[in-house]
């Protein structure tokens, strides 16, 4: 090179020049080497294949993952459907009459369906109609001389296998929409299905697995001469991983069964993980109306059900709490050092605030705080909510998770609507509510907006000693990548209450079930000493929410409850007899009692009777 | 007049550079030909336009303005890395697009040419030994730094880019073979530890045969071959304790034919569309396999395939004889340039050419596993097509000032 110069130092030695030359040489020899290996090599092989044979890619379905409840029975099952598929490009329209009377399906849906999969590619086969019935599928297979380009592949298809539904839990699948088509398109194709709910939703990458391809060799006319380079490339689909869920699958149908009639929800929580036991929303559905195809009918007649089965009344509701409440003023009392237990308050049945008088049920004389969670007392809560002040209220609400987000696994929630100073500056304007506003929420009432899934972590947290749990369906997860099962790590945080404190608020709820003149003593369980607090709450909708929160056993408890029933009535009456047999159930096995309690409607008696039958 | 012209104006790299546009236009149009995609082609005729000015301008600013705009160029090419993973758009699975008043851009390929200057602005200063330890140190944190960012977006194959230019550069700039080997042997080991036990194996018995050969010190070699076991071992560490999801994404990037999406099914394709091609190809916007679609998103990856299957051996031959030539044009501007720095940048250029050269034709043939990067000049993408445009104005920019010191 005429052109070369010599640095004062070692930039660009001569021998490094020459290296690097060759370097460049060496690469451009190996691309060259492999083009002439391709081209002029292979060239007959590899030619033979783009102009007679056609690569076609067939894609394997995985299984959906399995999901299993805490003994180990299986409550999600996969099994085999038949997909009807069709290849755009070896599609013939003029069999389009055949195909429309044997699948049942109208014509310009079938063309529609062929064009979304030309838009994907001409060559690889696209679903037109999912779960087919066998004698579907035997016509088919009578006829596919006729049907050109015509196929069918086994998909997975979910079974529930058990007598619970838990369907706002597990969730469902549904067929892709466009809309997330165009977003995941880098693993999902037109007519997958794709968890839309629930743990399907949230658990959605796990569950589905990975895809597998086939290979094949396929002639200019479109039939398949063979495995490509007899399956080498082959890729065999991988299982979805199961999920090993907290769920008790008896304890969850008899809870539903409890609830028929009911609008409204139950969750029931291990309070030592914060493991859902149950999570029931009444009215619910059936889940395996989503298993193959759903028929518009019936998706229309979920849809606008007046009733809204659809919609999940465990996470998403924001009623008032009512009663139920009252243990956080109480908390925050105690705690903030306001009152202690010697505190005693006399209660005229009614409280006088401004120029507004606030009613009692009853005139309660000289209360303490644990008599006034007791038997309810609402004048003791009035007077000492502005004792504790605005600011200390809403803290220890959010300490025990109210107001926010629970975390929990089962996808949609809402964070309810835990009132601030600043919230009402936002919604009233500056200086325009009053203290008066306050009293109202010391019992409850108001604009106090709670999940029964919040309620059931409130519960937890009172029975575990002061420990706020996210809440969580899925224990482990059985993953068949690595072979390894993992354990759900949950979240947790103190809520900083002193033992002694949490004591008094613990007796007080214990006398609630068990003392003569406890408010939910229709929650009592023979042998065991159960907790809890009723709440009814007051609303503009017709008759009162009835709430109850509670635990059991006392001294070590096992299980946390929160029952909501819409415009049910009072929560001693209602909602605390489930509760107790809910507990009872789940801590005995079975219910031992001879006699339900005398308050439950005699339809849900009967009903009881046949799922504890059912049962042993 | 002309003698002068010809004497300061780098006809070599202008024409390959051009002539390699015009294959990518023919190519481009040619593969999006029956989707109607008429879009994709005028875009791209678009950006050659805007890039041929961007090369011109390259050319012609004074040296000393691009040696002096390197530092601010890379640490504003840090900035938009880091401003890409809080807000950029997710193309492709990954975040590499950045919305800028509606125009889609991908910064990591101007990053790629502002690292590159920045790598050598940094080894060309006087104070800089590369003798030194402490220096060779900073040197690789300038590139390791947008590599990361890059690597994160998830965008593996332009990190592969980025770590690529290293080796070649400090090679030139004089760095003693033992430092090239304590630098390439953790990344052999970290690669080796990710590919399975037995190329872990045989990655820690070469790396510790290249240190002991290249050792000065026997201490300092040992040392160097104690942090190389550790950097593989933390990666299988490391590895095992990510989530599954990122684990799996890791053996796709790696290995894919486990991907579902069918990486595989595409090289197969590519494998078949290049080797129907034969001695002169099927002639243009005849190639079955391109015409037909069967290779997905041809137009990018996969675009050596059109001048495979259509023009043959010949034509595909022609296309690497033009980056054969740009290559070794480059290592002539870096032999010819006085200026230290445009020397090294010349090689930083010339070694990022060569690299995506040689694992997006090896990829397209099924030598190289398939990461993703684009064949400069070729592939569609307009920021890539300016990047690269600006880079060969870079390099006449070299050229023409090759006297200067």
């Amino acid at each position: 090179m005429s052109t070369v110069v010599h640095h004062q130092d070692d930039i660009g030695a001569l021998p490094r020049r020459r290296a690097l030359r060759v370097a460049v040489f060496a690469i451009l020899g190996l691309l060259v080497f492999r083009l002439y290996q391709l081209q002029m090599f292979y060239n007959i092989e590899l030619g033979r294949k783009s102009t007679e044979n056609t690569l076609r890619a067939i894609v394997r379905e995985p299984l959906r993952g399995y999901v299993f409840d805490r003994k180990g029975h299986l409550v999600v099952d996969v099994g085999p459907s038949y997909s009807v598929t069709i290849t755009p490009a070896e599609y013939d329209p003029r069999s389009l009459p055949i195909l429309s009377s044997i699948l049942g399906m109208d014509t310009g849906a079938i063309k529609e369906r062929v064009q979304k999969g030309i838009a994907y590619s001409r060559f690889s086969p696209t679903r037109i109609k999912r779960d087919i019935s066998f004698t579907a599928l035997s016509d088919l297979e009578e006829h596919l001389y006729l049907l050109p380009g015509l196929d069918y592949q086994v998909d997975s298809k979910r079974y529930y296998p058990t007598k619970a539904h838990a369907s706002h839990l597990l969730g469902y699948c549904k067929e892709i929409s466009d809309a997330q088509l165009a977003r995941l398109s880098d693993y999902y194709k037109l007519g997958d299905l794709i968890g839309s709910s629930g743990l399907e939703a949230s658990y959605e990458v796990m569950l589905r697995g990975q895809k597998g391809y086939e290979f094949l060799a396929v002639n200019a006319r479109g039939k398949v001469i063979g495995s490509f380079e007899d399956g080498r490339n082959d890729i065999s689909p991988q299982e979805g991983f199961d999920l090993i869920l907290s769920l008790d699958a008896g304890l969850q149908a008899f809870a539903e069964s409890l609830m028929t009639n009911y609008r409204g929800a139950l969750v029931a929580i291990d309070p030592s993980t914060g493991g859902i036991l149950s999570l029931v929303s009444k009215p619910d559905f059936d889940p395996s109306i989503f298993s193959g195809v759903t028929p518009v009918e019936e998706w229309t007649r979920l849809n606008t059900d007046t009733t809204k089965p659809l919609f999940n009344r465990a996470t998403m509701t924001r009623y008032p709490p009512g009663s139920t409440y009252k243990m956080v003023l109480a908390a925050a009392a105690l705690e903030e050092g306001i009152i202690d237990e010697k505190f005693r308050y006399t209660c005229y049945g009614a409280y006088r605030y401004g120029n507004r008088t606030f009613k009692d049920l009853s005139v309660h004389g000289s209360v303490n705080v644990v008599e006034a969670i007791q038997r309810s007392c609402n004048v003791f809560f009035y007077q000492l909510i502005h004792r504790v002040g605005f600011e200390k209220w809403t803290e220890y609400g959010r300490r025990f998770g109210f107001g926010q987000l629970t975390g929990a696994d089962i996808g949609e929630e809402t964070q309810g609507l835990l009132p601030s100073a600043d919230y009402f500056d936002r919604v009233y304007g500056k200086g325009r509510w009053t203290q008066g506003y306050l009293v109202s929420l010391a019992i409850g009432q108001g604009e106090l907006g709670v999940s029964p899934l919040q309620m059931a972590v409130y519960a937890a947290a009172l029975a575990n000693g002061g420990t706020v749990q996210q809440p969580h369906a899925v224990q482990m997860i059985r993953n068949k990548f690595t072979n390894r099962i993992e354990e759900f790590q949950q979240h947790t945080r103190p809520v900083g209450l002193s033992a002694t404190n949490l004591a008094l608020i613990r007796e007080g709820m214990q006398r609630v079930v068990n003392a003569p003149r406890g408010t939910g003593r229709a929650a009592r369980i023979p042998d065991i000493v159960a907790a809890g607090k009723t709440g009814t709450a007051e609303n503009p909708h017709g008759e009162d929410h009835s709430w109850f929160v509670g635990f059991a056993p006392f001294e070590q408890p096992s299980i946390a409850i929160a029952v909501m029933l819409e415009n049910a009535g009072s929560g001693g009456a209602k909602a605390a007899p489930i509760a107790g047999l809910v507990m009872e159930k789940y801590i005995h096995g079975a219910i031992k009692r001879y006699r339900y309690t005398p308050r439950l409607t005699p339809l849900v008696q009967a009903d009881t009777v046949k799922v504890i039958t059912e049962a042993r | 007049m002309f003698a002068y012209f010809k004497e300061y104006f780098d006809f070599k790299v202008f024409f390959v550079t051009l002539g390699l546009v015009a294959v990518g236009l023919l190519s481009v149009y040619s593969a999006t030909y029956d989707a109607g995609a008429g879009l994709i082609f005028q875009r791209q005729l678009m950006w050659a336009g805007i890039g041929f000015v961007g090369m011109l301008a390259a050319a012609i600013l004074p040296l000393k303005t691009i040696h002096r705009m390197a530092f601010p160029a890379y640490v504003v090419s840090l900035l938009v890395l880091l401003a890409l993973l809080v807000i950029g758009k997710t193309v492709s699975g990954s975040r590499s697009w950045l919305g800028v008043a509606g125009l889609g851009g991908q910064p990591s390929e101007f990053a790629k040419v502002a690292a590159v200057l920045a790598f050598a602005a940094f080894l060309s200063r006087s104070t800089t030994l590369i003798s030194d330890p402490k220096h060779l140190f900073a040197a690789i944190t300038l590139i390791v730094i947008p590599m990361g960012l890059v690597l994160v977006q998830p965008d593996l194959g332009t990190s592969v880019v980025f770590l690529a230019v290293i080796l070649p550069v400090l090679y030139w700039v004089g760095a003693d073979h033992f430092s090239l080997a304590a630098i390439l042997s953790p990344l052999l080991v970290a690669a080796g530890a990710l590919f399975g036990t037995s190329f872990f194996v045989a990655s820690v018995i070469v790396s510790a045969v290249l240190l002991y050969v290249s050792r000065k010190n026997r201490f300092i070699a040992a040392m160097a071959f104690a942090v190389t076991l550790a950097v593989g071992l933390s990666v299988q560490f490391v590895f095992e304790r990510m989530p599954s999801y990122q684990q799996k994404r890791i053996m796709t990037f790696l290995n894919p034919e486990a991907d579902p999406l069918g990486s595989g099914y595409n090289v197969l394709q590519a494998k078949v569309a290049i080797g129907s091609g034969g001695m002169f190809g099927k002639g243009y916007l005849k190639g079955t396999q391109t015409q037909l679609n069967f290779i997905p998103e041809q137009w990018t990856d996969f675009i050596f395939c059109v001048p495979g299957e259509e023009f043959g051996f010949l034509g595909a031959s022609i296309v690497l004889v033009l980056f054969g030539a740009l290559l070794l044009r480059g290592l002539t501007v870096g032999s010819a340039s006085k200026n230290k720095f445009a020397s090294i940048a010349a090689v930083g250029i010339t070694s990022v050419f060569a690299t995506h050269l040689l694992i997006n034709v090896g990829m397209s043939m099924g030598l190289m596993p398939v990461i993703g990067i684009p064949l400069p000049f070729l592939s569609y993408g307009g920021s890539a097509l300016l990047a690269n445009m600006v880079m060969s104005g870079l390099l006449m920019n070299f050229w023409a000032n090759r006297k200067e010191y």
